[in-house]
């Protein structure tokens, strides 16, 4: 595939050399001032993404794309934001304050109303077929090949069903690591009776047979499984980190509910080289009670999300992290007899920012009443290559396999250049 | 129009009889409802609805004005004794106080009285205060003629959905979405009573989030219970599968006495409505999931309705009148119905054969 030659794998890796020999030099005299360059060297240029996914559905008119006084608004107020022009809904007063680091496209049109459908068409970019999510493709094309992490990292409450972790074709080294909460990965202790030094044993055995088994076979065919190991070795002695041990005040700022630990464990993860981190924030799907659910939990979303944001920007990372917050489709202009809204994929927002993306931009627009796309109508296939242009990759480049390339993203689509820096 | 005239009829249709409770009279808006209230001298009843306005009726003639001046949905309303005041509350966080008699009615004031919504008020039993409730976790006492907040209680940890004075008028009862329950001491200005209504809340597992809250309270005339209705058993929530619930409380103690469930287990829903009736029995009004609704008659010491009676479209408020024999209710359909608790008089026609009531609009 071809990408954007900004930064490479081998770039990474030297920046990751140049940054420990630089550490070690500081040990023996090298100043602070040169580690300190070569860190924030290192800290803008492995490019990574941060999904939020608010499962169920957001409801557009509560978040992105409020119309309050309008014969679908609901009853919440617009309030207006950092960027002058810019108005969100009163449930998201935090973000309000950060609207110049993001920006909104409020004329999505999916034509799916299906749960199922509606995510793995956002994920892949693709209505139909065996696609990789955006979060395997970032794995594949921007994790250093030394990185300590997996690439593509997903916490969430309870499962979402992914087959093969979302990364189809690409590998099960590029699906997704699944951590349900603040834990580590199940399966990370040794077994019962085996000690460091037997483990160590069975290692040299297992590749003492991997040699054996690569002489006659591709290498490739080991490479996947061997990689497994190795990662499953870095996981076991980076434990600690799953485990989300956090300050009083860093609890203080994000909450002490699980989505704000799971915010806390994002910045972790992404601060130690993860390259696609999705957090999921269950409680979207408000068929019933839609007003006091979005209250709920935009009220749970809101502040630890900009904690999170605000500490991608201190930390000099924002600029090299796409941030996306998005759901499966949006929810209906008309309110049920519940107090409910349904599912609509025909009109609804998502928000972006961060690394590549112009902010405090708003694409698109739907009607007075909420119900139609009236301006710059786009899909899931357009805000894939978006988010994979953002970070600096050819969207339109191909996936090269053995025997068949395949288009990155949809070539039926394309991205919302005037979004991206 | 003229929804009824039990005078002119030759037998005694005053017997109280929920059993034989039909529908009298309805008046229609275009717009889904949200809340109501009838004045305590029975002229005027009152709705909110899911627009900016409140529409208000004259029960006897039927004529309705639409006051303008919120700039968010009305969530709650009440009204002095004399029914020239009504007090209005949306869910931008503002009171606004009205005169009912011009034809025109603006408000007269505007009381910002809470940050995010407003979705309670109450006027005191003197007519000389409000309180409110809001989602900044407050309740908040104003006095009526100048609109000056007098308390400021803070005590909730999560939003606070109802409020009422006790009759004696020197206590407040508050309810939140998690069922904790606080009674406020006026005089002393501080917290009397902690009370937890856990069966009033649930937290749904699979969609991680808290449901509840009191949907209406009440306070029994003589100032020994209260009623608080809302949802209990929380089994899928955002699909609206639960069951409505009013809790009876005593007064003295802070117990809980009764827990009023549906009769019909498959009744999933909410009660957005309670209120004592004064021949000792107590009236629910009940929203189900299917967009139907129900009425519930309870005997305070009896879990099961004595008699429920199914309603074309889910309830959204309820109140009595003072007539004691007529109750009032705002339909999910944009309609507010009136009902009539006793036997309908002999030339009277059930409405499929003829409507025993005359729609405005």
């Amino acid at each position: 595939m071809r990408r954007n030659q900004g930064c490479n794998p081998i770039e990474h890796a030297m920046a990751r050399r140049q940054f420990l020999a630089g550490t070690a030099a500081g040990a023996v005299g090298i100043g602070v001032l040169e580690y300190q360059a070569q860190a924030e060297q290192l800290k803008h240029q492995q490019k990574r993404i941060l999904q939020v996914f608010l499962q169920g559905g957001v409801s557009q008119l509560e978040s992105w794309d409020p119309k309050p006084g309008t014969v679908h608004g609901g009853p919440f107020q617009a309030i207006p934001t950092s960027v002058p022009g810019i108005h969100i809904s009163e449930l998201l007063p935090h973000i309000a304050q950060r609207m110049h680091l993001l920006s909104i496209v409020r004329s999505i049109n999916i034509k799916i109303n299906n749960h199922e459908q509606g995510r793995q068409f956002m994920e892949k970019g693709r209505r139909v077929g065996d696609y990789p999510y955006v979060g395997s493709v970032a794995s594949k094309y921007l994790t250093p090949p030394d990185s300590e992490l997996p690439g593509y990292i997903h916490i969430s409450s309870r499962g979402l069903t992914d087959v093969a972790g979302g990364a189809a074709f690409l590998g099960a080294r590029h699906g997704q690591l699944k951590l349900k909460g603040v834990k580590p990965p199940s399966n990370l202790a040794a077994p019962n009776g085996i000690d460091p030094a037997a483990d160590v044993r069975r290692d040299q055995l297992r590749l003492q047979f991997n040699r054996r088994f690569a002489e006659r076979r591709s290498k490739a065919l080991t490479d996947a499984y061997d990689a497994s190991y190795q990662q499953a070795a870095k996981l076991m002695s980076r434990k600690a980190m799953f485990e989300g041990k956090a300050s009083e005040k860093d609890l203080e700022r994000y909450g002490t509910h699980d989505f704000g630990r799971y915010c806390l464990l994002a910045r972790t993860l992404l601060e130690n080289g993860a390259t696609c981190v999705k957090v999921t924030h269950h409680g979207y799907d408000s068929h019933a009670e839609n007003f006091n659910f979005h209250l709920e939990q935009l009220g749970e979303f809101d502040k630890p999300f900009c904690m999170l944001l605000d500490d991608l920007k201190e930390r000099g990372m924002l600029e090299s992290t796409l941030v996306l917050i998005h759901s499966e489709f949006g929810r209906t202009p008309k309110v049920n007899v519940r107090y409910g809204r349904d599912h609509w994929g025909t009109a609804w927002s998502i928000a972006l920012g961060g690394c590549g993306i112009q902010p405090g931009a708003v694409i698109g627009k739907t009607n007075d009443t909420g119900t139609a796309v009236s301006e710059r109508e786009v899909d899931a296939g357009h805000l894939f290559h978006t988010y994979l242009q953002a970070v600096g990759l050819d969207s339109t480049a191909d996936h090269d396999l053995p025997g068949r390339s395949v288009p990155i993203g949809d070539p039926a689509a394309q991205p919302i250049k005037e979004l991206l820096v | 129009m003229n929804p009824e005239n039990p005078e002119t009829t030759e037998v005694d249709i005053n017997a109280i009889d929920p059993t034989k409770t039909h529908q009298v009279a309805e008046f229609k808006h275009d717009i889904a409802l949200t809340t109501l209230r009838v004045d305590p001298t029975d002229r005027f009843a009152a709705v909110g609805a899911e627009d900016l306005d409140v529409q208000l009726w004259e029960l006897q003639s039927g004529k309705r004005r639409t006051l303008k001046g919120h700039k968010s949905w009305v969530r709650s309303i009440d009204f002095s004794a004399d029914g020239n005041r009504m007090f209005t509350a949306c869910w931008g966080g503002e009171i606004n106080v009205w005169d009912t008699s011009p034809s025109e009615p603006s408000p007269l004031q505007t009381i910002r009285a809470h940050q995010g919504s407003v979705r309670f008020v109450r006027v005191s039993p003197d007519g000389k205060q409000l309180a409110t409730c809001g989602n900044d976790l407050l309740v908040r006492v104003w006095n009526v003629p100048d609109g000056k907040l007098v308390h400021e209680f803070s005590g909730h940890k999560r939003h606070v959905y109802g409020v009422d004075f006790h009759p004696e008028g020197k206590h407040l009862a508050s309810q939140d979405l998690m069922g904790g329950i606080i009674v406020w001491d006026l005089k002393a200005g501080k917290q009397l009573r902690n009370i937890k209504a856990s069966v009033m809340t649930g937290y749904d597992n699979k969609f991680a989030a808290d449901m509840g809250g009191a949907r209406d309270m009440q306070f029994k005339p003589d100032g020994n219970q209260w009623a608080s209705a809302g949802i209990t058993k929380v089994t899928n929530s955002f699909a609206g599968v639960q069951d409505p619930i009013i809790v009876l409380f005593d007064w003295e103690t802070g117990n809980e006495i009764k827990q009023l469930k549906a009769t019909d287990d498959n009744v999933k829903g909410i009660a957005w409505g309670v209120r004592f009736h004064p021949d000792n029995f107590i009236v629910g009004a009940i929203a189900d999931r299917s967009g139907k609704g129900e009425l519930w008659f309870h005997k305070p010491d009896e879990e099961k309705a004595f008699h429920t009676m199914k309603l074309s479209s889910a309830a959204r408020g309820l109140d009595l009148l003072a007539d004691s024999r007529r109750l009032a209710i705002a339909h999910a359909d944009g309609y507010v119905r009136l009902y009539r608790m006793t036997g309908k008089p002999p030339s009277a026609e059930t409405p499929a054969e003829k409507p025993a009531t005359e729609k405005t609009g």
